[in-house]
């Protein structure tokens, strides 16, 4: 199969090495750019029944994710497609399936209780005519169903595109006017959210300098650039503000399926404070940020580590070789810290993240 | 089929009859006879015909069933890190299965509790210091104690009810309390079959609950009339075991918010989500 799907496998080594090399870094860049390289190979590729397509893009999906385990937008566009696959390949199969009797087990029967698949409105006719497997015309299947997968990924590729304008869609439902917003960091979902309630109503925000890597500097000039009266302060002075903070506003990197998620170095400690004095914390983020996996937050290197030259210069010589310096990237936010996640699809709390990872993904793909 | 599950429900009440402590029966019970309500029945040729069917689906959801601690196992294993300290309660086959699949991959060392009065503990300690795995059993007082050496904590289960809570062996509730407070992880493991359709409010709303339990006993008559019991104590400490464990509960309830994770053959639920699997099950 690696020798039909050369020019393909080509596409897929390069994504593969621009993740392991970082040169593409951020949630909605790798997913735009993982969704664009699947499309390309579900173009290319030539399969004769499912099984072989899914196979296919399996494999793609694990090349990807062991090229950079910690960007989980990767993983989940490759499942958010096989789920729409599954779905399409459902419909047009619905003519032809018939329902067996000895399909009603008990084991079943408790499976029941699973939240309902998110129905994708499909895109073909229940035809029912989708030949697998035909000796005389191996692409019969794959001819029939290409236009409609690409259907589906461009579906998939509006829903990225338009993101941060379905977040902010609600913001000045989340804001009130004369509160003072507490955000770090630089997340454009976060800004994107600011900026569209700055336009309804008049409202204050704090934005923490986040060290060692500044973002909130550059926020903070976009926020003030587009009008709203903003702060940059320091973060050792967090715990101090807190009590003068309507609401904490932060972006995420990933949710994982518990509600927890993984967001920038100091959410973890701007949650806490919140919680501290009770002030809510609202998290923004896309829904391609919806990992299905439980227990990343265990591992210790799942925080993935910068550059420790931010935190100690090595122009510090005694004190190079005598110190260990770790520059961890993110913070795992436990989930009951977190009391809203407004993501392009409506707002969640916590508890029901998993309902929704349970909609979006199929449960096989969980491990690609 | 009326009188199939008039019969049904009979077969269950003379089953639950039998055992001290019927809530997982209950559960099993309550799976089996909602299924058969709603099994599709329209295609059956005849009565005798859908009676075959049903016996071999029991039959077929009970070999399956069997396969479900290994899932779970392979499920639990992931949380497991290398070098962690567990501590358990009691005896359960789920944990046990766990427990073992992990030894072959990771280091872990086991706390037990001694679990009275049945003092199931030394049965777990014995399997597991068998298998090499190091492991001591705890004074059920001395969970606090040892609570901050312990990584997590993982408990087998009677029942998973409706709010999400645990339905275990008595003591799992003071566990849970302490897991809570030093902050480390409660996990529950348990098979789908043991979900049960129970909205307990409080300890006492638990169908093992009777008015002996934590009774206190009449006053203590002189010494003339108590000669016919041949006890050789002075009657002021005549207070046997037996005694104690009569008056006492066998098992407790333990709330969903004590509770970070249940594991079942579903997969990894929150609380919450159990409620959701239940809901779907009996409400179709």
């Amino acid at each position: 199969m690696a020798t039909e799907n050369g020019p393909t496998l080509r596409v897929v080594e390069n994504l593969a090495w621009k993740l392991r090399r970082r040169q593409i870094v951020g949630s909605r860049a790798t997913a735009l750019e993982t969704l664009l390289v699947l499309r390309q190979v579900i173009t290319k590729s030539r399969f004769s029944n499912m099984e072989q397509l899914v196979t296919i893009i399996r494999g793609v999906g694990r090349r990807l994710v062991e090229a950079q385990p910690k960007e989980h937008s990767v993983g989940n566009t490759v499942r958010k497609v096989l789920h729409h696959i599954r779905e399409e390949y459902h419909t047009a199969m619905k003519g032809a399936a018939t329902e067996t009797y000895s399909g009603f087990t008990i084991s079943k029967f408790v499976l029941l209780g699973q939240p309902r698949k998110q129905t994708v409105v499909p895109k073909t006719e229940s035809k029912g005519t989708l030949k697998e497997n035909d000796p005389d015309d191996p692409d019969a299947f794959a001819r029939s169903l290409k236009p409609v997968l690409m259907e589906a990924i461009q579906d998939v590729l509006d829903e990225l595109e338009t993101v941060y304008d379905n977040v902010s869609k609600n913001a000045q439902n989340h804001i009130h006017s004369d509160e003072i917003i507490l955000t770090l960091g630089m997340s454009k979902t976060v800004e994107s959210f600011l900026i569209s309630a700055a336009h309804h109503r008049n409202y204050t925000v704090m934005v923490l300098e986040t060290a060692p890597s500044y973002g909130g500097r550059g926020m903070a000039k976009t926020l003030s650039t587009a009008g709203i009266s903003t702060f940059l302060v320091p973060d050792s002075s967090l715990y101090g503000l807190m009590s003068r903070v309507n609401k904490v506003l932060l972006g995420a990197h990933a949710i994982l399926a518990n509600g927890g998620m993984f967001a920038i170095t100091g959410s973890l400690l701007a949650a806490t404070a919140a919680h501290a004095h009770s002030t809510p914390v609202v998290v923004c983020a896309g829904q391609f940020k919806l990992t299905p996996l439980w227990n990343l937050y265990h591992e210790y290197g799942a925080l993935d580590f910068g550059d420790p030259n931010q935190v100690l210069g090595f122009e510090e010589d005694g004190l190079v070789d005598k110190v260990d310096v770790v520059n961890p990237f993110y913070d795992y936010v436990p989930p009951n810290l977190v009391d809203a996640f407004v993501t392009n699809d409506g707002d969640h709390p916590p508890s029901s993240i998993y309902r929704l990872i349970k909609e979006t993904y199929d449960d096989e793909d969980n491990e690609l | 089929m009326f009188e199939l599950v008039k019969e049904l429900n009979e077969g269950a009440d003379a089953l639950k009859q039998h055992t001290s402590n019927p809530i997982g029966l209950t559960a099993g019970c309550e799976l089996f006879i909602a299924f058969v309500t709603l099994f599709p029945h329209d295609s059956a040729q005849s009565f005798s015909d859908l009676k075959m069917e049903l016996v071999k689906q029991g039959e077929a959801y009970v070999r399956q069933a069997l396969t479900y601690r290994r899932k779970i196992g392979e499920l639990a294993v992931d949380f497991i890190k290398d070098d962690s300290v567990i501590l358990t309660h009691s005896y359960s086959r789920v944990v046990m299965e766990t427990l073992l699949l992990a030894h072959k991959s990771k280091r872990i060392s086991v706390f037990v509790t001694e679990a009275r009065p049945r003092g199931l503990g030394v049965k777990t300690a014995e399997a597991l210091t068998r298998a090499g795995i190091p492991c001591t059993v705890i004074l059920d007082s001395a969970v606090a104690y040892a609570m901050e050496k312990v990584d997590f904590v993982l408990v087998g289960s009677e029942a998973v009810v409706e709010s999400g809570g645990l339905i275990n062996a008595i003591g799992s509730l003071n566990i849970a309390i302490i897991a809570k407070a030093a902050n480390k992880p409660f996990y529950a493991l348990a098979e789908s079959y043991k979900f049960h359709r129970l909205f307990p409010l409080s300890q006492f709303d638990l169908p093992s609950h009777n008015p002996r339990i934590l009774s206190f006993p009449s006053p203590i008559d002189p010494p003339e009339t108590s000669a016919a019991s041949r006890t050789v104590s002075t009657p002021l400490s005549s207070i046997t075991q037996e005694e104690i464990a009569r008056n006492n509960p066998g098992v407790d309830y333990t709330r969903p918010d004590l509770i970070s994770l249940v594991f079942s053959e579903l997969g990894s639920l929150t609380p919450s989500g159990v409620s959701q699997y239940l809901v779907g099950m009996f409400a179709g």
